[in-house]
């Protein structure tokens, strides 16, 4: 870890410390004052988007331990978090489970689907083992299309989440339940990155026929990765479908797995926090695009083509993607860290 | 290299600004306060859905203006019309209707039958009424908060089948009729129904039905299943791209011209025509629940001005009047709630306005809507508020309405045990 100057570790557990100076502490906590008031200056839209931001963050930090840290690109992350809600919704509507029982069958039911549809990792990589996620997203989707159970085409219902009798009824009780599952699997993916099991991955990343070599099983990382982040994934999706309430497989499309990807690749691959960046980034960009620039360029524009300024939309949306891979290809965590640095240096940037 | 910073630092700066400026230009170009009344619109404008998206989001939006502008608002109170682009995505339509919420919308509108799956559970919990110009009956059975503008699929494929019975099939014995379903409640709407009255209407259908994607690209596959089967009559419940794709390597198979072809109203538009082609879409048969561009109808003069002024590219678009229909209807609905409850207890907003807007605006409706469509009556139990449509054929790329009005009797699909499975 970078410190300020004249910060020294002399103990193992200062060595380990996520948080380590004061100044840490202070901005840790402040933040997380700040996220935790949050019903108390956001209104109900507001909180609905920070509740969706906390569930995409779920299933792209899952995705960033399988692509960014273990190397494994897959393209099929929408069906795995489907897997994950049609779970949970199963179980407690029609077998009327509780809540938590949903959740913890959500995630590892996905993360089963993801072990098996992970398997063709061992043997092949890159755009190869992508077709085969795509494969997953596929076949997930025409799996929940023509079961029974599922409610097929029609979709099904999923009721409010509840835990010991409390239910999570309320956009604000539905805003804690959601950040601090996202919170908790926050931190897991940080320590999980600082382990053995974390090393082994990003010896996987940069090279796997040497990290074999040096004794790192591919086999069984490459699975545990595809396990851990599918079941992130399919926690997502158990939150997404008792906060909507309502699925229909079309909510889990190839283009959302892609912007999945396209989340993590913008926040910065194999960085705890760049699914962060990337998550609120690319959904506050969808809100103010949708919400305030097309609706303004509707009203003010009126001279343009009928539909321009609908279709302004997407290619805005498009170019700030594209400006941002080229102007800043290694996300924003990257920018966050020179900052970072620039800061612990100044005034004595070289 | 500093240059390259620089340019760097201010493009990403400027691209920023320029984001953040806008609706603060919005606000500030907004003039005094006034007493309005707040309803919600939410159309997928751009996404796979943008050709039936974009024109209804006119409509929407032309209507409100006209009634604004021409008829002073609703007892002298403007409407105030959030619109949202919901890009036929999820996850977007349903953050829409928080927001319309928590503006305290006292109503809100949506086209797409997909759309208002994905947040018809948020809106019936909340209470909050909402209006769906394309109906499935997944979104009104059982009724809650959702109301149908028009009738739903299921009850285009009963009028569909109703009339080719009686008016095209001369053969012996029961026609064998095939389904190509878009995958979703626009096409398994039409499932449901045709599970619930084959037997009834005496067809025999050729199951599992065929289904497509929005996106698909080639149908000569399932085409050729469906020809092998030998079918009398193959019924498409999708939207228009689809559609044509489908008519087109119909056309290509030789399937089409031979059997009778059959349209639910989501697929039966001009875009339709103009995408695969009027010689290909010759003669094909199509259930719409309005009234066609040029019929003499009260309504018509008034919308034929305001689409020829704003988007005359719209012009000749069905969809346009569904969703002009659906302004007035939203339009109405205000007016008869204001009048039973006074503009005070609407403007409170949230479920006590909804529930007023529900009780004494949707649930005492009685509207022409100027000839549209048909008309706009309440019946407790049926959510769906237009009950009746027509049949369209295709005739010299004009779409072209042979029937009057069919009313289509309301079908409790809950009570099967298949209704959702």
């Amino acid at each position: 870890m970078n410190l300020p100057s004249g910060t020294r570790n002399y103990t193992y557990a200062q060595d380990m410390a996520i948080l380590r100076t004061r100044t840490h502490w202070a901005l840790f906590i402040g933040f997380l004052l700040l996220l935790f008031t949050a019903p108390l200056y956001l209104g109900g839209y507001w909180l609905g988007v920070v509740n969706l931001i906390g569930i995409t963050l779920i299933a792209a930090t899952g995705l960033n331990i399988l692509v960014g840290y273990c190397g494994q690109l897959s393209i099929g992350h929408a069906g795995f978090i489907a897997v994950g809600a049609y779970t949970s919704a199963v179980l407690t509507n029609r077998l009327e489970l509780p809540f938590l029982v949903g959740l913890l069958c959500a995630g590892l039911a996905a993360g089963l689907i993801g072990l098996i549809f992970g398997l063709p990792s061992v043997r092949v990589k890159g755009f190869y083992l992508a077709i085969t996620t795509i494969a997953a997203q596929f076949i997930i989707i025409w799996v929940i299309n023509h079961w029974d159970v599922t409610g097929g085409f029609v979709g099904i219902r999923v009721p409010y989440a509840s835990i010991a009798g409390f239910e999570f009824r309320s956009e604000t009780s539905q805003f804690y339940l959601i950040m601090g599952i996202a919170a908790l699997f926050t931190f897991f993916a940080k320590n999980l990155a600082r382990t053995r099991v974390g090393r082994a991955f990003i010896a996987i990343r940069d090279n796997d026929l040497a990290a074999e070599v040096m004794g790192i099983n591919l086999l069984y990382y490459k699975l545990l990765a595809f396990f851990i982040g599918c079941f992130m994934a399919g926690i997502a999706g158990s939150l997404l479908g008792h906060w909507i309430g309502f699925l229909n497989a079309e909510q889990f499309s190839l283009t959302e797995s892609i912007l999945y990807i396209g989340m993590i690749i913008i926040g910065g691959l194999g960085t705890i926090i760049g699914p962060i960046f990337g998550v609120v980034f690319i959904r506050l960009l969808q809100q103010v695009l949708t919400v305030e620039v097309v609706p303004f360029l509707e009203r003010t524009f009126t001279m343009l083509p009928a539909g321009f300024a609908t279709g302004v939309t997407p290619m805005l949306f498009g170019l700030v993607i594209i400006l941002f891979l080229i102007l800043e290809p290694r996300g924003i965590a990257h920018r966050w860290a020179l900052l970072k640095s620039a800061y612990r240096l100044w005034p004595f940037s070289y | 290299m500093r240059n390259k910073k620089l340019i760097t630092a201010i493009t990403v700066i400027s691209l920023a600004l320029v984001l953040a400026a806008l609706p603060l230009l919005s606000s500030a170009c907004a003039g005094p306060e006034e007493q309005t009344l707040k309803i919600g619109i939410t159309t997928p404008s751009t996404g796979p859905a943008a050709e039936k998206g974009a024109p209804m989001g006119h409509a929407n939006l032309d209507a409100i203006k006209y009634i604004n502008e021409e008829l002073g608002g609703i007892n002298g109170h403007p409407i105030e019309v959030i619109w949202l682009d919901n890009g036929y995505d999820a996850a977007k339509v349903v953050t829409n209707v928080k927001r319309f919420q928590d503006e305290d919308a006292l109503l809100f509108g949506t086209s797409s039958s997909k759309m208002m799956s994905a947040v018809m559970e948020i809106a019936n919990r909340a209470g909050f009424p909402g209006i769906v110009a394309f109906n499935a009956p997944v979104l009104h059975r059982p009724p809650q908060h959702i109301y149908g503008q028009m009738p739903d699929y299921g009850d285009d494929w009963t009028a569909f089948t109703r009339y080719y019975m009686e008016n095209v099939w001369k053969g012996p014995g029961k026609p064998k009729m095939a389904l190509h379903l878009l995958n979703n409640p626009t096409g398994y709407g039409a499932l449901d129904a045709a599970r619930a009255a084959a037997d009834e209407l005496g067809v025999e259908l050729i199951l599992p039905a065929e289904e497509h994607t929005t996106d698909t690209i080639s149908e000569i596959e399932s085409l050729t299943r469906i020809k092998q089967q030998d079918p009398d009559v193959l019924y498409i419940s999708s939207t228009p791209a689809p559609t044509a794709l489908i008519m087109k390597n119909a056309v290509e198979i030789g399937l089409y011209p031979g059997v009778t072809i059959g349209l639910g109203h989501a697929g039966i538009t001009k875009a339709l025509v103009d995408i695969a082609g009027a010689d290909v879409v010759e003669g094909v048969y199509g259930v719409f629940p309005t009234v066609n561009w040029g019929d003499n109808v009260p309504g018509m003069a008034k919308m034929t001005e305001y689409c020829q002024k704003e988007h005359p590219d719209d012009y000749g678009n069905m969809d346009y009047i569904t969703s002009w229909a659906q302004s007035l209807i939203m339009a109405e609905i205000l007016r008869v709630a204001e009048q039973n409850v006074g503009y005070d207890a609407l403007a409170k907003g949230g479920e006590e306005a909804w529930q007023a807007i529900e009780t004494q605006g949707i649930q005492k409706l009685n509207y022409d809507v100027e000839g549209l469509h048909g008309p706009v009556v309440y019946t407790p139990g049926d959510n769906r508020l237009s009950k009746s449509v027509r049949i369209f054929q295709v005739q010299g790329g004009n779409i072209v309405p042979i029937t009057d009005w069919i009313e289509a009797p309301l079908v409790k699909y809950e009570e099967f045990d298949w209704f959702g499975q």
